[in-house]
């Protein structure tokens, strides 16, 4: 399309998920940002693949100039229009909880691989030995930061970051394959309640694909 | 601990920085290195296990390395490499520079998490076949990340740097990770020039100079 602004064309092309490009696509969304929600059929990767710079997906392209990597990609976004925090110190926290995080879902993985299909494997054994106890530690870190936060809608500061983002789409996948698998932190799920009814997030929840 | 300068007098102006790690280098050493370069006083706070053991409970996540800022305490070591960075001017020109310095740092992540546990056993820190883990494990990671660096740094010109014009945390960060890897499998890098020469550039500034120099000895 024709861009009759100085606004940079964005094209985010990622798999037909939500997965580490959704955080991406809510922040265009919040910020009304145009952009191409690009996704490609899993069985089509192979012809992509060895055109991204780390043979991974997503990729943001901007101006047609190409970024990697699903952290750098929404903390870049974020920080265009105001989702990062609102100083370079809380930029800070946001960053190491996001990969705290990271660490978090790695540990995860086991049960996570089974969980989405792609791989076989004890779904309530891998459950109880690696998402239950890593679950406890890092949603017990969250758990504290939100009420040292002061239960204001928010894991760090008072604004809606990426981070905030992060978690509430998290908490959807992990609910899906266990429903109730975070009854145990109120304050976080009355954070991720605060999140999702965010008037322009839950406009785009409820009519994304 | 110890502190690296007495207090500077323009403490009101400046934060008091407190860089806390255990005896080595790691993903924390970038940080030490940007402190430096930057001449800003920070206190290099190195823990033995028996210390950390004493305080582990009070860091925000249980691990190391914290950046205490006017005593409150940050971890995780990209976020505080990232933080500083951006403030002493190491993070790329520009916003779009800054993401693939970040960009390639998480890349880095992966790769240290596919070599690590060959470096807990190099390190005497775990028992396995250290051999047979760095044919089946770490060449080809090294292949595969180096490669990622190589491209980079020729697409980036070729000029020393593997983003833009000017040092960057990720020059810092795998110049220093080279001569970490080196230490245990000689070479292991040769077989990419451009990054070599990313290496060569950055240890060869006079005031990264000093502080290699000055800084106590670890291998790791």
């Amino acid at each position: 399309y024709l861009s009759l602004s100085n606004m940079p064309n964005y094209k985010l092309t990622y798999f037909e998920a939500r997965g580490f490009a959704e955080v991406s696509r809510q922040l265009f969304h919040l910020s009304g940002t145009p952009y191409v929600d690009n996704r490609i059929q899993r069985e089509r990767w192979g012809e992509f693949k060895s055109m991204t710079p780390f043979e991974k997906v997503p990729v943001l392209e901007i101006d047609g100039k190409v970024l990697p990597q699903s952290f750098a990609i929404a903390r870049y976004i974020a920080r265009e229009f105001g989702f990062a925090g609102r100083s370079n110190l809380e930029a800070a926290w946001i960053d190491a909880y996001a990969d705290q995080f990271k660490d978090y879902l790695e540990y995860i993985r086991p049960f996570f691989k089974v969980a989405i299909g792609a791989s076989q494997g004890d779904f309530e054994q891998l459950k109880k030995e690696f998402a239950e106890p890593n679950r406890d530690k890092f949603f017990g870190f969250l758990e504290k930061l939100a009420k040292d936060n002061g239960l204001n809608g928010h894991f760090v500061g008072d604004s809606l970051t990426w981070f905030d983002l992060l978690i509430a789409d998290h908490i959807l996948t992990m609910e899906n394959f266990v429903p109730g698998f975070l009854d145990a932190f109120p304050a976080v799920l009355e954070t991720r309640e605060k999140i999702v009814n965010t008037p322009k997030l839950k406009e785009w929840i409820e009519k994304r694909p | 601990s110890r502190q690296v300068a007495p207090r500077s007098s323009h403490k009101q102006i400046m934060p008091s920085y407190k860089l806390s790690y255990f005896p080595g280098r790691g993903m924390t050493e970038v940080s030490r290195q940007m402190l430096h370069l930057s001449g800003t006083l920070f206190e290099d706070n190195r823990l033995e296990m028996d210390e950390w053991a004493k305080v582990k409970e009070s860091a925000p996540f249980g691990q190391l390395p914290l950046l205490h800022v006017d005593g409150k305490p940050l971890p995780q070591s990209f976020a505080i490499a990232r933080y500083l960075a951006k403030l002493f001017g190491f993070a790329g020109a520009t916003p779009f520079e800054a993401a693939w310095v970040d960009a390639l740092a998480d890349q880095m992540k992966d790769y240290l998490g596919e070599i690590k546990q060959y470096l807990l056993v190099a390190y005497g820190f775990a028992e396995g076949d250290k051999e047979q883990l760095q044919k089946e494990v770490v060449d080809p990671a090294i292949h595969k990340f180096f490669t990622i660096l190589e491209t980079r740094a020729k697409e980036n010109g070729s000029n020393g740097h593997f983003v833009g014009n000017s040092l960057t945390w990720i020059d810092l960060v795998v110049s220093d990770h080279i001569e970490i890897l080196e230490g245990l499998i000689p070479n292991a890098v040769d077989a990419f020039p451009l990054v070599k020469e990313v290496q060569r550039k950055t240890t060869s500034c006079p005031k990264l100079k000093e502080w290699l120099d000055k800084r106590p000895v670890t291998t790791w």
